[in-house]
């Protein structure tokens, strides 16, 4: 068992033991292992496992592991875009409201696709999306925008120059203008829930303020074509 | 196809055995097994312990006008139709009213628990059995409400020390009509009574004229009120129909109040007109019905949120004053009730997330929820 496991290490990583050390803190020495949560892989019988995946148990048996952090749980209803959202939202580090807040939001949209659901005729009945998750995902992928504008200075003046964006920033594009359209543009009385409802079905439907914000960046990154070989990356 | 799933589901569990002994009339689709046919409450029996009978939407509108919780109604108004589960505690009481001799004095039936339990969905069925057996019903949707946030509160023109309170007074009596309109008809006044300098109601009249003069007078809502318990309290004994005292937070009657006086001196119950007479409903010095109540720390004053007991609740003048009562136990959900909700909710469409459909899903709600019928209904939210 041992040569086996030696032979398919690679790289070898002694464990790194400085004088002073912190046992938990941000900043994990590389040797340190993200943290398996998904319940179903420990269940699984020893057999069952593939060659990779059994290196894989072996090198976590014997290298440090960092702390799981509190926002990643081992609940199947978990979903990290949900939880991203949610930590948007949060003000002053009150993750309790911004939680119901967003279970409110999905039982909004969820009330109300149910409703025009049991509505509809028997044939339009397919069509009608009632998963809030489904919902909440496809609004986000319709408000991501695919080029974005950056601000390049060249000879004392500053262009507006068009530029592909990494994944992570589309998302958090469309996530925060999701944010900022509930916040600022509604009216005062109306609670975050219900608002952020109807944005979010609107969205779904290729409508409303944030696929325009969307279509007017891309008609601006369209008119900047010019400057487009600015970029250097 | 659902509710073959849905059958096969509910199969494995132990259900089973109550498969062979309740043979239902097939209709155009054969019903889940959470689910009963029976939507009359005086034929419930054990068999149908943990299945959702459904109430049509014209007899909740009429029967319930102010009795279910907020939440269910939002869940009536999603799924267009109210279902509610027979459970133990509601067919103990119900076998207790069918059996009960109305020659005695009124006996006191207190429903108690832990939070989230289903005491006031309890009250709400046998309240629809009473009004299915053709019972006056005097439902008091949440006594909590009369001792706190009053915004009009006035000196009562009958007794110089109590006080008024003509906007709860007036919501209740216009309830109190929609649900019991054809008794309002039938039952007459015994006495004269003087509402000002130039109304009054002659005997003989019937009670639907004095809850016309408490909605139309504002002022005397509440002493319209205390008539129509006065006259309803005089004549029940007679025969001619039963009553149902059905209130929901007994414990508000002796605790405390948030109200204060002008003086900033702070009011106690029985300074409250409404209060001081439904007090004396709640005696058992009346016979021909039943008073059937409710404890509820959720919306008490003064009270810890650990406290459920009735002792507890309803402190020593409350106690002694409904002593000797029947109590009523409710607890969280057993295995079936559990499974039977579940499957309700999925078969509803409620349980959106796909991992919701799933074993790991279900015991994960069980765990979450540890089997208590609101934190399953919050939880199944957002799922």
């Amino acid at each position: 068992m041992a040569a086996p496991s030696a032979a398919g290490l690679g790289r070898r990583l002694r464990a790194w033991l400085p004088r002073l050390t912190q046992v938990r803190w941000t900043r994990y020495n590389p040797s340190f292992l993200e943290p398996e949560v998904n319940k179903e892989l420990y269940r699984k019988p020893w057999d069952e496992l593939s060659e990779e995946e059994k290196e894989k148990q072996e090198l976590r048996a014997l290298q440090p592991i960092k702390a799981a952090p509190p926002s990643v749980s081992c609940s199947v209803f978990s979903d990290p875009m949900i939880s991203k959202f949610t930590n948007m939202m949060m003000k002053n580090g009150n993750k309790v409201l911004a939680r119901s807040l967003m279970a409110q939001t999905l039982e909004a949209i969820k009330r109300k696709q149910l409703e025009k659901y049991h509505k509809a005729p028997e044939d339009e009945k397919e069509k009608i999306e009632c998963n809030p998750y489904v919902i909440f995902h496809q609004a986000l992928k319709n408000c991501q925008p695919i080029i974005g504008l950056s601000n390049i200075t060249k000879g004392g003046k500053t262009y507006q120059v068009p530029v592909p964006l990494k994944d992570n920033r589309k998302r958090f594009l469309a996530m925060k203008w999701l944010i900022t359209e509930c916040r600022e543009n509604k009216h005062r009385r109306m609670l975050m829930p219900e608002k952020l409802s109807q944005e979010l079905l609107l969205a779904f439907n290729n409508e409303g303020p944030i696929i325009k914000k969307k279509h007017v960046l891309h008609k601006m990154a369209e008119a900047n074509r010019a400057y487009a070989h600015f970029r250097w990356w | 196809l659902d509710h073959g799933y849905a059958l096969h589901t509910a199969a494995k569990d132990c259900l089973s055995s109550v498969l062979s002994q309740d043979v239902q009339i097939p209709a155009e689709r054969p019903r889940a097994v959470f689910y009963t046919n029976e939507t009359d409450p005086a034929n419930h029996t054990e068999q149908h312990e943990g299945r959702h009978y459904s109430i049509p939407l014209e007899e909740v509108k009429a029967v319930f006008p102010h009795g279910l919780p907020y939440r269910f109604q939002q869940q009536v108004k999603t799924f267009n139709e109210a279902c509610l589960m027979v459970r133990k505690p509601a067919l103990e009481l119900l076998t207790y009213l069918k059996n009960s001799n109305f020659a005695h004095p009124a006996v006191r039936y207190v429903i108690y628990g832990e939070r989230g339990t289903g005491k006031t969905m309890t009250l709400c069925h046998v309240v629809h059995y009473c009004a299915r057996q053709g019972w006056l019903v005097l439902h008091i949707p949440d006594a909590h409400l009369w001792v706190k946030n009053c915004k009009e509160l006035m000196q009562s023109s009958y007794k110089k020390e109590r006080l008024d309170q003509p906007l709860q007074a007036s919501s209740w009596l216009k309830n109190f009509k929609t649900s019991n309109e054809h008794f309002l008809k039938e039952i007459k006044t015994q006495q004269k009574y003087v509402w000002g300098k130039r109304e009054s109601t002659e005997q003989g009249r019937p009670l639907g004229e004095v809850v016309e003069q408490g909605l139309a007078r504002v002022r005397s809502a509440s002493d319209a009120v205390g008539v129509v318990l006065k006259e309803i309290k005089q004549q029940c004994h007679l025969g001619s129909f039963r009553v149902l005292v059905a209130v929901d937070g007994v414990n508000a009657l002796w605790g405390r109040t948030t109200l204060k006086k002008e003086d900033k001196s702070p009011v106690s119950p029985e300074e409250l007109t409404l209060v001081y007479n439904l007090r004396k409903m709640m005696m058992n010095n009346w016979n021909g019905g039943a008073i059937v109540t409710t404890l509820s720390q959720t919306g008490s004053l003064f009270k810890p949120s650990s406290a459920y007991l009735p002792h507890e609740l309803l402190g020593k003048e409350g106690f002694d004053a409904l002593d000797p009562f029947v109590p009523v136990l409710v607890p969280n959900y057993s295995q079936r009730e559990f499974e039977s909700c579940y499957h309700y909710y999925l078969h509803r469409k409620w349980l959106q997330h796909e991992q919701a459909r799933t074993e790991a899903g279900k015991e994960e709600l069980r765990f979450l929820s540890g089997s208590n019928p609101q934190q399953l209904e919050r939880l199944a939210g957002p799922l």
